[in-house]
């Protein structure tokens, strides 16, 4: 558990470093409002963020960060382009039923845009799916097939042929290894266990 | 003098406000309408509960919806068992605390209940003002209030809160007095009445003018339009439900006694008698003029056409806001919520939307919710960023 709350820390880290203070900030899946709240008191960020859940947003109301319970794509659609500095999608993506939609909006409406996620192409993964034949199950991907919602598996490659393939840019990477805190240079679809990545049109 | 704290020293029972006392704000000059009509002056009958702070800026202003009132809380007399209409939410410890907040509640202008309205004595005539009456919208109703938070020397408002009607005037209050409002919680309303709201208003309206006894305004007070007033109030009374609700409350089942034959135009049906009993009730509370022009103050309000646009109506705002909406009101349904919502965010404003799956329809945000509590409580005690 100690663990998993550090993870979620270098995780907002990085995100608060590609942060432009005082900049004006998309949250998509926002939650409870955490990562808004860090990047509020470090930042100074203007933020809003979109979640599907009442008691997502009940959270985000108590920590006295502005939040919109509704779907992402609708939310975006109602603003002009480039409205955004930077929309945010932590840990989001992988859940999204028409991902390539909500980045290409998100693109739109935010002049950049931070995607992070897990790499399922991770070794401990790969070794997890070969020996023993089940979905992942780890610290992040707690819940079994069955009580999951929509999970696109994606890689550090996937991902990173859909940004070539959309003429999407990646202006900077962080790809981590296993522990989510030291860099991986080498092989990071295989040894990375957590990417992030800082994209714009 | 602070109202809030002779009210405070009475009996209050653990958990509720108690013995509540209603008070008249009398504005002795003239006051200029929308319309550009006058009056030479006006009284606003409010309530308070809780303690003003020393700061004078911790009062919760509560606007009230069409057919509501300034007693939002507690019982004017043992004898009188009639609670507030937002009693559940305001009282020691509740959503809206009044250990910590000043509540504050006045009918509105062009209401029946104490404030100066149309079945209020024209000074002119001696009799009631009747058709008279200034035209009054939505925004008079806010200058009215405004005039009464400086006579009770506020120095700013910690929130305005309300439900249709009372949403409405909330928004009108962030625009109007942006200074003065540091948190919008609009509830069940809309930027903008649309047609089908005004469909309903008409029908209300018709029912009453149709009425002989109406007069074109003209009657004592207390008599009028009583069947015309029973009408209007049972059509709009059913948009304040739903289907599903009023299947869940009644159903098909029979009114009276199992012997009652079937083919009268008697009541039959619980929902007939419900109906009827709220028809019936409410002629006994409310002025059919006074219904006139509120609904029609609820038809005028139109932020983007007064503004010209929802972003501008909003670029003076500097209120935190937040709305909330309910999945089953057909009245206000949330998509219009939204919409505000979305344009105070375009506009660049700190505003948030929740959406509550509650099934009661429009009337949902007088109701006992859980969520409803905490989510009030949160947003009125969280901190307001600078």
């Amino acid at each position: 558990m100690n663990k998993l709350v550090e993870k979620r820390t270098v995780d907002m880290q990085i995100i608060g470093d590609w942060v432009e203070p005082g900049s004006r900030v998309l949250d998509l899946g926002c939650g409870r409002g955490v990562l808004l709240d860090y990047l509020q008191q470090t930042k100074q960020v203007r933020g809003v963020g979109v979640d599907l859940d009442f008691h997502k947003i009940l959270g985000c109301v108590r920590r006295g960060v502005t939040a919109y319970q509704g779907d992402l794509e609708a939310f975006m659609r109602a603003f002009p382009d480039a409205f955004f500095d930077r929309v945010i999608c932590s840990r989001t993506v992988q859940e999204l039923a028409a991902p390539a939609a909500v980045i290409l909006e998100a693109l739109r409406v935010g002049r950049a845009l931070t995607v992070g996620f897990v790499n399922h192409g991770y070794w401990k993964n790969r070794l997890d799916a070969f020996f023993l034949g089940r979905k992942p199950r780890n610290p992040v991907y707690t819940t079994d097939w069955f009580e999951s919602r929509p999970a696109n598996p994606v890689t550090v490659d996937d991902f990173e042929q859909f940004c070539a393939a959309k003429g999407i840019r990646i202006a900077r990477r962080a790809l981590l290894r296993g522990d989510w805190k030291t860099r991986c240079a080498f092989r990071p679809n295989l040894f990375a266990g957590y990417a992030l990545y800082d994209l714009s049109r | 003098m602070n109202d809030a704290e002779e009210i405070s020293s009475g009996p209050v029972a653990a958990g509720e406000v108690g013995l509540v006392e209603a008070r008249d704000f009398v504005h002795a000059q003239p006051f200029t309408f929308e319309s550009g009509q006058t009056l030479p002056g006006f009284t606003l009958r409010y309530e308070t509960y809780g303690r003003l702070n020393a700061a004078r800026d911790n009062t919760v202003l509560v606007c009230h919806a069409l057919s509501g009132d300034h007693h939002c809380a507690g019982i004017h007399a043992l004898t009188d068992p009639k609670l507030g209409w937002w009693n559940n939410f305001i009282g020691p410890g509740k959503a809206v605390d009044t250990t910590r907040f000043h509540v504050l509640g006045a009918n509105v202008l062009g209401g029946c209940q104490g404030s100066t309205g149309p079945s209020s004595p024209n000074p002119a005539t001696g009799r009631p003002f009747g058709l008279a009456f200034p035209f009054v919208t939505i925004r008079d109703m806010v200058r009215a209030q405004k005039l009464l938070c400086d006579h009770l020397g506020l120095t700013a408002l910690h929130a305005v809160v309300g439900g249709s009607m009372g949403g409405m005037q909330v928004l009108q209050w962030g625009i109007e007095y942006p200074a003065f409002v540091r948190r919008l919680l609009p509830l069940a309303t809309t930027a903008r009445e649309g047609a089908q709201a005004i469909a309903f208003n008409e029908v209300g309206r018709q029912a009453i003018m149709q009425d002989p006894e109406w007069n074109h305004g003209d009657y004592p007070r207390g008599g009028g339009p009583r069947v015309g007033l029973a009408v209007a109030r049972m059509m709009a009374h059913i948009t304040y439900l739903s289907d599903a609700s009023m299947e869940q409350k009644f159903g098909r089942r029979r009114a009276g006694t199992a012997d009652n034959p079937a083919y009268t135009f008697d009541v039959q049906f619980e929902v007939e008698s419900y109906l009827r009993h709220q028809g019936e009730s409410f002629i006994n509370r409310f002025d059919a003029n006074s219904y006139l022009y509120i609904t029609r103050a609820l038809d005028h309000f139109d932020l983007p056409a007064a503004y010209g646009s929802l972003e501008q109506a909003f670029a003076p705002v500097q209120a935190e806001t937040l709305c909330v909406a309910f999945t089953s009101d057909w009245l206000f349904p949330p998509e219009q919520n939204r919409e505000y919502v979305l344009a105070l965010l375009r506009a660049g404003k700190r505003a948030s939307y929740a959406e509550l799956a509650m099934t009661l329809g429009h009337d949902s945000f007088l109701l006992e919710s859980g969520d409803l509590y905490a989510l009030v409580r949160s947003f009125l005690g969280a901190p307001v960023p600078s």
